[in-house]
């Protein structure tokens, strides 16, 4: 099949005579969403200790970890001047001088769904190669390590870099033959998982450099972050793109990067509006009211719900306290909440709403 | 831990108990495949309580 031609200028770099669909077309060629860290809808800028491991911060970023509280994520945390081009980084502080022993892991990492990388062709004799870039900043120096895995996690690429000045950014780039071998997802699971090691055992560490079927999380001898009391390890500028060498950070809308966040988690909240209205709906019974919430886009699966907060039902001219939240019905397009009341009427028109309250939010995770 | 609930459209749900967060049976949606794992595992859950949530 004969591809067009095209010249695309970008920030920082210029690229003419690209072939469209062989990779690193300007539009959506990082496939990481959410790499220059700007959405938080879970914290809004606050920190958060991960106590479970796959802990979502940032949109779109996990925490992975063996043992709770070593270490916590924010926003902006420390609040050091981003790199030139960027108003936000992931900011991660140790929290304690935490001896990692052979089974430990500590990381950070974003999966990326299956398929966002179907035209990477990796398990196949025509798998792309990519380069991985980023721009990071640490309280440490060293050589650092983070990898590439698949679903199972049973075929890892462990690669490093380095970090030669304190508290300084520092771009990195790495390129990554695409692997030959493996099984790897490319439908609306997990695809390719991306991850930076912040402290990580002998048994999840492996060579740099190569593809292997094991279960990496990072390069042996790599430098521990949680290692040292306030270590701080900050990144941003993250992507993933088809072709042998970086090209520059691909900035996209605001409003187009929480869009595609939200296929993954949609988390509305009060903090502009203590009446805000969710969902509208109608009374079921006297205790019942349901309202229907129609998501931004369409979510990967039929997500988990969750709320937080205190909300009415609001029907005629009544306003009904509800006690308590729950999922009634779901799927990826819409969902319908059931608000336990007291005293409603049967069949009233009704809105889902804060209760006077900055702080009443709802939760859709559709995570990876 | 888990609990099933019962829903107003006669369909169930899964409710994880430690932060109350309703998972639906969507075999894609990752909190329902650690709900099965659960139940691989040896797990029973809460059973519904009669009626509709």
């Amino acid at each position: 099949m004969a591809y067009g031609l095209i010249n695309a200028d970008q920030i920082g770099t210029s690229v003419a005579n690209t072939s469209l669909g062989a990779g690193n077309a300007s539009l959506m060629k990082n496939r990481i969403i959410n790499g220059a860290m700007v959405i938080d809808q879970r914290n809004a800028g606050a920190s958060v200790t991960p106590t479970a491991t796959n802990t979502y911060t940032l949109d779109r970023w996990q925490a992975q970890l063996s043992v709770s509280s070593k270490y916590s994520v924010q926003q902006n945390a420390g609040s050091v001047t981003p790199p030139a081009g960027f108003t936000n980084y992931l900011g991660v502080t140790s929290l304690a001088a935490t001896s990692v022993g052979s089974t430990d892991y500590y990381a950070i990492r974003q999966q990326i769904e299956g398929f966002n990388i179907a035209d990477l062709g990796w398990g196949t004799a025509n798998a792309k190669t990519v380069t991985l870039s980023f721009q990071v900043y640490s309280s440490l120096t060293g050589t650092f390590g983070g990898y590439l895995n698949n679903a199972s996690d049973a075929y890892a690429y462990p690669f490093t870099y380095s970090i030669s000045v304190a508290n300084t950014w520092t771009s990195i780039s790495i390129t990554i033959a695409g692997p030959t071998s493996g099984t790897w997802n490319t439908t609306s699971g997990q695809g390719i998982k991306v991850g930076f090691g912040l402290g990580v055992g002998s048994t999840y560490s492996g060579t740099a450099g190569s593809w292997s079927a094991n279960n990496y999380l990072s390069a042996t001898g790599a430098t521990s972050v949680v290692g040292t009391n306030g270590a701080t390890f900050y990144i941003t500028g993250v992507q993933l793109e088809v072709g042998s060498s970086a090209t520059g950070f691909e900035y996209r809308q605001y409003g187009q990067e929480l869009a595609l966040c939200q296929r993954y988690a949609y988390i509305p909240n009060s903090s502009g509006n203590v009446y805000t209205t969710f969902a509208v709906g109608y009374v079921y019974n006297s205790t019942l009211g349901l309202a229907t919430i129609t998501f931004p886009v369409t979510m990967r699966v039929t997500p988990t719900f969750a709320s937080s907060g205190n909300f009415q039902i609001n029907a005629g001219s009544s306003t009904l306290n509800s006690s308590a939240l729950s999922l009634n019905q779901g799927s990826p397009y819409t969902a319908v909440i059931g608000a336990t009341i007291s005293g409603g009427t049967t069949g009233y028109g009704a809105s889902l709403s804060a209760q006077n309250t900055s702080s009443a939010l709802l939760t859709f995770s559709a995570e990876l | 831990m888990y609990k099933l609930i019962n829903t107003t459209f006669g369909n169930q749900i899964v409710v994880r108990t430690n932060d109350n967060a309703y998972i639906p049976m969507d075999e894609a949606n990752t909190d329902y495949q650690a709900y099965l794992k659960f139940l691989a595992d040896g797990g029973t859950p809460l059973p519904a309580d009669e009626g509709a949530a």
